[in-house]
């Protein structure tokens, strides 16, 4: 009945909120990665800093900072509260670290794409914006797809930090409903099963998009990775 | 920068790191113990620790947290045995959700390490008349560890950053004081950056620490 209801729109509230922070998160660890491979040394230099920054703190001290922060700078800045919404915070805050883990990931694989590749495209006079987006990135998504993976199913179990600067996702339904049904072992136990769920479905479509971004290939199944993964090291993206 | 706050965010370093260690060092014997099932093949413990991974490789840390602290008030039964002065302590459930989680990266970290051995090595030692202990401690778990010992690194920085989620069941760790220093003075930025910049000190320790065990354990390896 009405509590059925509930849990399906906290559902989609995580998910929307997960996928629209992957979006963001995936542009900006595009922007990041070209930053860190740039030849201008000063910026590969600060995008590094802030990609470590990002990578060493706790999430939900990230989640807090941008959340509670950005009120605080608005304010100092404006001398006006001005608060922003906990969807808006969490999407960015989520996003960036998504795009932290996820830049390293890119990178690894820019750099797995050979260099006769991009010499060829000049060579055959193609331009430079032409060759990037029409031939290193697509090469690109097979060798990131693996981690993005991982990272993507990394993301969702992290979208549960939300609910503590009060997004309506899944765990502050629970919380609710726990509270005031004093069941909470039950509540708690059916929102783990449908993120439980949503990473096994999310599973299996990501499976299957490594075997068709490697269809190419003689073997489909070569390139397999272990059901989950929290992180792959940038070093093991490109081996 | 205002100073003022450090003396109270470091009253919290100590929780943090107690957490830390202990959650990781119970979640490294789960982990070696679940390994070894896995390895042997022994079928229902193993089944039962195929379970025991999906369910926490599969949802997010925060609600294993909650479900361990919140969840076992809600059976009688719990309550009136002997478990309840356990289970109903933060510090606690927190250790248990943490390591448990840990344990289950770990496993399958350890058994995609193990098994990433290639069949020939076994064979090898074998046919130059080594016994299987031999074999096992000299040449197989090596090179497991090889292969395990970094990416265990990444687990290690984990935990101590999942470790921040115990302040949301009341445990005053480092991020506890840090969200209650920023309810008291409202100065955010200078309160959450001052706390960054401890957890960042720590990841960077323990990240060199790892190095240099790294380097120690895996010298065999190089020439």
């Amino acid at each position: 009945m009405g509590l059925t209801t509930l849990f399906a729109e906290a559902t989609v509230m995580t998910l929307g909120l997960a996928l629209s922070s992957l979006v963001l998160g995936l542009l900006m660890a595009l922007a990041f990665s070209l930053a860190e491979l740039s030849r201008c040394k000063p910026l590969a230099l600060a995008t590094s800093t802030v990609v470590a920054i990002l990578r060493g703190l706790p999430e939900i001290l990230v989640v807090f900072f941008i959340y509670f922060g950005s009120t605080h700078a608005l304010f100092l800045l404006t001398d006006e509260f001005i608060e922003i919404s906990p969807f808006v915070a969490g999407t960015i805050a989520l996003s960036l670290i998504y795009s932290a883990y996820a830049s390293q990931t890119l990178r690894g694989a820019f750099m797995a794409v050979p260099k006769g590749q991009t010499e060829a495209a000049v060579a055959l006079g193609i331009s430079r914006f032409h060759c990037f987006f029409r031939i290193i990135l697509p090469q690109t998504w097979r060798h990131a797809l693996p981690g993005l993976g991982n990272q993507w199913l990394v993301l969702l179990k992290d979208t549960a930090l939300v609910a503590l600067i009060g997004v309506h996702d899944l765990l502050l339904q629970a919380r609710m409903t726990a509270a005031s049904t004093y069941e909470p072992f039950t509540w708690y136990g059916i929102a783990a099963l449908i993120y439980l769920a949503i990473t096994l479905v999310s599973q299996n479509i990501l499976e299957r998009m490594k075997s068709r971004s490697n269809r190419h290939l003689t073997s489909s199944h070569s390139v397999t990775e272990g059901p989950v993964e929290k992180t792959v090291s940038p070093g093991e993206a490109t081996a | 920068m205002n100073m003022d706050y450090l003396p109270e965010l470091l009253k919290g370093f100590g929780t943090t790191l107690e957490l830390t260690l202990v959650s990781l060092f119970t979640g490294l014997m789960l982990a070696i113990l679940f390994t070894i099932v896995l390895s042997l093949k022994v079928r229902a413990l193993s089944w039962l620790v195929k379970l025991q991974i999906l369910l926490f490789t599969g949802t997010p840390l925060l609600i294993q947290i909650f479900l361990i602290y919140y969840g076992p008030a809600q059976f009688d039964v719990i309550k009136n045995s002997v478990l309840w002065p356990w289970l109903s302590q933060p510090w606690f459930c927190a250790m248990l959700a943490l390591a448990l989680n840990s344990a289950a990266y770990s496993t399958l970290l350890f058994k995609g390490a193990i098994d990433a051995v290639p069949n020939s090595d076994w064979e090898a030692c074998m046919a130059l008349g080594m016994t299987h202990r031999q074999a096992l401690l000299r040449v197989i778990l090596p090179h497991a560890a090889r292969r395990a010992l970094p990416a265990y690194g990444n687990e290690v920085i984990l935990v101590m950053k999942g470790s921040s989620l115990a302040s949301t069941i009341t445990l005053m760790d480092l991020m506890g004081y840090a969200a209650r220093l920023n309810a008291q003075t409202y100065d955010t930025l200078t309160v959450f950056t001052m706390a960054g910049l401890i957890y960042l000190t720590m990841t960077g320790v323990l990240t060199l620490l790892i190095r240099l065990m790294e380097h120690k354990v895996l010298a065999f390896s190089r020439s």
